[in-house]
């Protein structure tokens, strides 16, 4: 009964964790990377260098998913060589349909949800901290987020190199959509905040009269409507720029920059800038 | 404030570290070095002047703050935006003697690495492209047995890759463009039209990255009303981040708690009791 020393899976997961896109290009994102992370797994397993080069074909399919997330895949698949190299009824093709069958759901669930919801989260804490110029805000990002997503990412790999293809209902089960949604509301909602604390989308727009006196100073109007509204309705604009009308984001920025000219123009926006 | 030869070549090291396929990995390379917040605080260490970098990062932050790479698509890659932008925006302030707590000099920052984000673009498929030929020495090798190879192909050849496409660049354009800073000054006044518009892209370009996160995050109508109720929280109640997050989880949990009360019904007709013992303590 063969049976991976922890020395290997270690030193498997590390290679992970370094070495996941370092040598990315278009044709094969985290190939490489998967397949170095496999290798101490293999050298482990078996002895000749024959086998362990027949073995390595298997990870030589194209991957890519989001890694921090995927580490789980790769630990997965460990499991799984383990039971090839005990004579189980694993072979190349069952370890691809995994490895192919995870990588989608995993880029969705790791995309929106680490890299689109925490991350953004933990910055916002972060620039909260960070206000005034206070360096405390980035030492706490730069501490928590590679803590937390270190230790994430390990117990991924254990849990997947336990679970072998087990794994597979527990990451698109139903309890798991209800954490998804859950930690999407925050995020929602955090970034409602960020809108509000950071972005600041003032005019300057005022009607005069004769002598010179102000009759309608238009940004106190709209703050006493509801502040910042300006900024969040950049953000709706902007928003359904790219969601109903399907526009790039640098093509919308370069819509902002004709609307920040004409803007200027007409004596909406105004910096009230000097040397 | 200027640049010198040292600075540079330190800004073209983080550079080579914090880029998309960056030579820091993934968790720390790209997601923590090459976030424009911690780039304030590298920036500012290696300039001398840490709350300007602070500063000016975090205004820059706002607008990466969604930059997800789904499949490997980037609109803008953060090696030219952190390292780049920011140093140049901070020479910038320093010259002109803007005061970096300002919303002015914040918007500088902003467009100015928005500017040369796209310079990033070019840079990445520039890396990308390089690795290609390192992945065509690692197929020949893995086919002939020589798998150790793989340790030089993924982890030191990416190295030559990001000396062409991150360090010199980032070198190169530090270096000039601390020179052309007074340059700009002098042609475009503070008061004219150009320089009104710049000023006024910064502090539109935010809302983008933040629609690009509310796109991810907006499925349904409703999902707006959580996106004002927390922009409600900060806007009209005076709540900061930090706070905003707390409630925020409180609700998370609500409705976490009420998500899988309705899951349980089902649970409980379609599986057998042992499997329900925790709940139902």
């Amino acid at each position: 009964m063969k049976k991976i020393s922890t020395k290997a899976l270690n030193k498997s997961f590390l290679n992970w964790f370094y070495g996941n896109l370092t040598c990315f290009s278009q044709e094969h994102m985290q190939t490489f990377g998967y397949m170095l992370a496999m290798l101490p797994i293999l050298e482990d397993l078996y002895d000749t260098n024959a086998e362990q080069t027949e073995k390595m074909q298997t990870y030589s399919a194209f991957f890519n998913t989001e890694p921090q997330v995927g580490a789980i895949v790769v630990g997965i698949t460990a499991g799984m060589e383990e039971a090839r190299a005990n004579g189980e009824d694993v072979d190349a093709e069952t370890i691809n349909g995994i490895r192919a069958g995870l990588m989608g759901p995993l880029a969705g669930i790791g995309d929106s949800l680490v890299v689109g919801t925490v991350l953004p989260i933990l910055l916002g804490i972060a620039m909260g901290l960070s206000g005034g110029g206070s360096p405390l805000g980035a030492i706490f990002y730069i501490l928590v987020w590679n803590i937390g997503m270190f230790l994430l990412m390990r117990f991924m790999y254990f849990k997947g190199y336990e679970m072998g293809g087990k794994a597979v209902e527990v990451l698109v089960g139903e309890k798991a959509g209800a954490i998804r949604e859950s930690i999407v509301m925050v995020g929602t909602m955090v970034i409602g905040g960020v809108t509000a604390s950071w972005i600041n989308i003032n005019t300057a727009f005022q009607m005069l009269n004769e002598e010179g006196g102000v009759i309608v100073d238009l940004q106190k109007t709209l703050n006493d409507v509801y502040p910042h509204i300006l900024s969040a309705v950049f953000v709706l604009l902007c928003w359904y720029l790219m969601s109903k009308k399907k526009m790039s984001p640098i093509a919308v920025m370069g819509l902002l920059v004709v609307v920040a000219f004409v803007g200027v123009l007409v004596g909406f926006f105004d910096p009230g800038l000097s040397y | 404030m200027t640049i010198s030869v040292l600075q540079a070549a330190l800004l073209g090291l983080c550079a080579c570290l914090s880029s998309m396929p960056g030579l820091g990995g993934t968790t720390f390379g790209n997601y923590t070095l090459g976030r424009p917040l911690v780039a304030g605080l590298i920036c500012g260490l290696i300039l001398g002047n840490v709350q300007m970098g602070i500063l000016l990062g975090c205004a820059v932050q706002v607008v990466y703050i969604a930059l997800v790479t789904p499949g490997g698509t980037v609109s803008a890659d953060v090696r030219a935006v952190s390292y780049i932008g920011i140093p140049l925006a901070m020479v910038y302030v320093a010259s002109t003697g803007m005061d970096p707590a300002t919303a002015s000099a914040q918007s500088l920052a902003v467009t100015l690495a928005s500017t040369v984000g796209t310079l990033g673009t070019v840079l990445f498929y520039g890396t990308a492209t390089i690795n290609l030929v390192w992945q065509h020495i690692g197929w020949t090798n893995v086919e002939k047995g020589n798998l150790k190879s793989l340790y030089l192909v993924d982890m030191v050849f990416p190295w030559i890759s990001h000396i062409l496409c991150s360090f010199i660049p980032t070198f190169l354009i530090c270096r000039a463009g601390s020179d052309m800073v007074s340059l700009i000054q002098n042609y475009l006044p503070m008061d004219g039209i150009a320089m009104k518009t710049l000023f006024t892209v910064g502090s539109l370009l935010p809302s983008v990255g933040v629609a690009i996160l509310l796109k991810q995050v907006v499925s349904k109508p409703k999902d707006f009303l959580t996106f004002f109720f927390g922009f409600t929280l900060c806007a009209c109640m005076g709540l900061n981040l930090i706070g905003c997050a707390i409630v925020a989880g409180f609700f998370a949990i609500i409705n976490y708690e009420i998500r899988v009360l309705g899951l349980r019904p089902v649970a409980a007709a379609s599986s057998s009791m042992d499997d329900d013992d925790e709940e139902d303590i």
